[in-house]
């Protein structure tokens, strides 16, 4: 009964995610005809076929960055038995902005970005877990705080070189702070997905022990889990897959917050079947809201993060009354 | 009888609070130990570093002789069930598979959901009536019922020591009799040793095989519930009066009363 549910739900997701794909794929400053994508001859069709192939590097990342969001933020809720715990909120996603960003600034190299982003990621991780220590335990009030205090410090620091920043520097600033999936290419993809697998596979390895964290850190201790150890490194991974997405698109709020709730209303709670229902329904909501940032005002484009938030907000609000 | 636990001059802290002070307890193999004291005199704190949750701060404990810390967790949590005052379940989680959990350091990856550990699960539902509940959602389902589950992981883990922290508190009269009931089966058939917080003086006189009283993080008193639950004991530790009555049946209870002014 159980297994059918969450075959049930890894369906529904993936139908999602195709149903997006080739939403992203048809829609956008030109709107193309699925016809003329798929069996179109002539000048219609290579236009179309041309058209979709400039997307398919822009859906691919928006899938990845996607993917690592809404992962980073299902491990999170489930280690600190909490369901507000979220990369954006926890101030994760603005270490990292603010790590890549400076990277930037400094003139070094597009490459080195992630690493910067994994670092300014780790960083925030550490010092909101400082922040929030309190007789050697994470306290998990203290830790929503202490999220709040580091994105306050992070978005001063980024508007703070946006302010003297000048040209090139200033729109690259704008990319970090308000998230966009625009600057797409193959290579980004392809850098992308090595960090998003390997901080997926070390999640999808705690699932077990996050199933224990869900009930309680006192619940996963007595039954035998490296409490320490364990925090650590499901906090490396989720910082990994935050940095890398940060990286790549910037700052992106909602999905990590959003998309576990709703994984977690179709399979339930249990982190062996909800971290790739919430990877794949990660991917299907960026790329769909990806979409509609491109489409909604064309040719103007809108902050992918604002449409995640009109889209997540009015969604986590259904989900709050439906679940008190 | 052989010591299967001892607590060695142990002492824990909560931040700058001292909870337990040089604690000296030795547990039997196959004893029911009552811990009994005034609250904050250091008994839940006694599970929890016995369940590996608190570390110990000083002193030692030391399980078969050797210290309780030089144990893989894993190894200990096959050992030792906790059964704690309560859970405040965040997330939805199906009966069956909080009772599962207690198979989880039996399992690689702490994953239990084979044939056999369903098996295992439900029978320790049935043994602790809450078979009816396994595919209910455990976060809501009532006080009492969220315990008989947890009961039942304790079960299911079999584990040869169980620690309960107040087992009994907010249960009908009828399912606590049936929870010690449980609780009393194992440790006659399974020779499960089990240490048991409660508040209840009369219980531990009850189904206690030896009582340790605790005050400020340190053993007061121990020995058999006749020679520690006594008016002058029972004084020291919670400082109130009390009388030795008989009841109908014979039994001895104690009835406390607050000292005269």
């Amino acid at each position: 009964m159980r297994a059918k549910r969450v075959a049930g739900g890894l369906a529904a997701a993936i139908a999602l995610l195709a149903i997006a794909v080739v939403f992203g794929l048809l829609t956008g400053g030109v709107h193309l005809s699925p016809v003329d994508l798929v069996a179109g001859v002539g000048p219609a069709g290579e236009t179309a076929r041309l058209v979709a192939s400039l997307r398919a590097p822009r859906v691919a990342l928006s899938a990845l960055v996607g993917c690592c969001l809404a992962v980073a933020g299902a491990a999170l809720q489930a280690l600190l038995k909490n369901p507000l715990a979220d990369p954006f909120l926890l101030g994760t996603s603005g270490g990292a902005a603010a790590g890549a960003a400076f990277a930037a600034v400094a003139g070094l190299s597009p490459l080195v970005s992630p690493a910067a982003a994994f670092a300014g990621a780790i960083g925030s991780s550490v010092a909101v877990a400082a922040l929030a220590r309190r007789g050697g335990r994470l306290d998990l009030q203290r830790l929503l705080l202490a999220g709040l205090i580091a994105n306050a410090f992070f978005s001063a620091v980024l508007l703070a070189v946006f302010s003297v920043a000048s040209g090139q520097t200033a729109r690259t600033m704008l990319f970090w702070m308000m998230g966009s999936l625009a600057d797409a290419t193959p290579g980004k993809v392809l850098a992308l997905a090595p960090y998003g697998a390997a901080g997926f596979a070390v999640l999808v390895a705690f699932a077990g022990r996050l199933n224990l964290f869900a009930v309680g850190e006192e619940n996963a201790a007595a039954l035998g889990v490296d409490v320490e150890s364990s925090k650590r490194i499901v906090f490396l991974a989720s910082s990994l897959l935050t940095g890398a997405a940060v990286a790549f698109a910037g700052i992106i709020g909602f999905v990590g917050l959003l998309v576990p709730h709703a994984a977690r209303a179709a399979v339930g709670n249990d982190q062996r079947a909800l971290l790739p229902v919430s990877a794949i329904a990660g991917a299907a909501l960026l790329v769909a809201a990806d979409a509609v940032s491109r489409s909604a005002f064309a040719p103007a484009e809108l902050p992918v993060g604002a449409v995640t938030a009109a889209i997540g907000a009015p969604i986590f609000a259904w989900l709050l009354l439906r679940n008190p | 009888m052989s010591t299967l636990l001892e607590a060695r001059g142990l002492s824990a802290s909560y931040g700058a609070t001292p909870a337990l002070d040089g604690l000296d307890a030795a547990i039997g193999r196959g004893e029911l130990v009552a811990l009994l004291g005034e609250n904050g005199s250091g008994k839940s704190t006694f599970l929890r570093v016995i369940a590996r949750i608190v570390p110990a701060g000083g002193g030692e404990v030391l399980l078969e002789g050797r210290p309780l810390a030089g144990f893989p967790r894993r190894a200990t949590a096959r050992r030792i069930a906790y059964l704690p005052q309560s859970t405040e379940l965040v997330f939805p989680i199906r009966s069956l598979d909080l009772v599962l959990q207690g198979r989880a350091p039996h399992s690689r990856g702490f994953s239990a959901d084979s044939a056999e550990d369903r098996d295992r699960a439900l029978a320790a539902m049935r043994a602790c009536d809450v078979e009816a509940l396994a595919e209910r959602d455990a976060s809501a389902l009532s006080g009492g019922e969220t315990r008989r589950v947890f009961l039942a992981r304790a079960l299911a883990q079999e584990a040869e020591i169980w620690l309960l922290d107040e087992p009994t508190s907010g249960l009908d009269p009828r399912h606590r009799l049936e929870f010690l009931e449980v609780i009393a089966r194992a440790h006659a058939d399974r020779k499960t040793t089990v240490l048991l917080v409660t508040h209840e003086i009369d219980l531990a006189g009850e189904i206690a095989d030896r009582v340790v009283l605790l005050r400020a993080g340190r053993a007061l008193a121990e020995g058999s519930p006749r020679e520690t639950l006594t008016p002058d004991r029972l004084r020291e530790a919670f400082g109130v009066e009390s009388r030795i009555v008989t009841d109908d049946q014979g039994r001895r209870r104690v009835v406390p009363y607050a000292p005269s002014r």
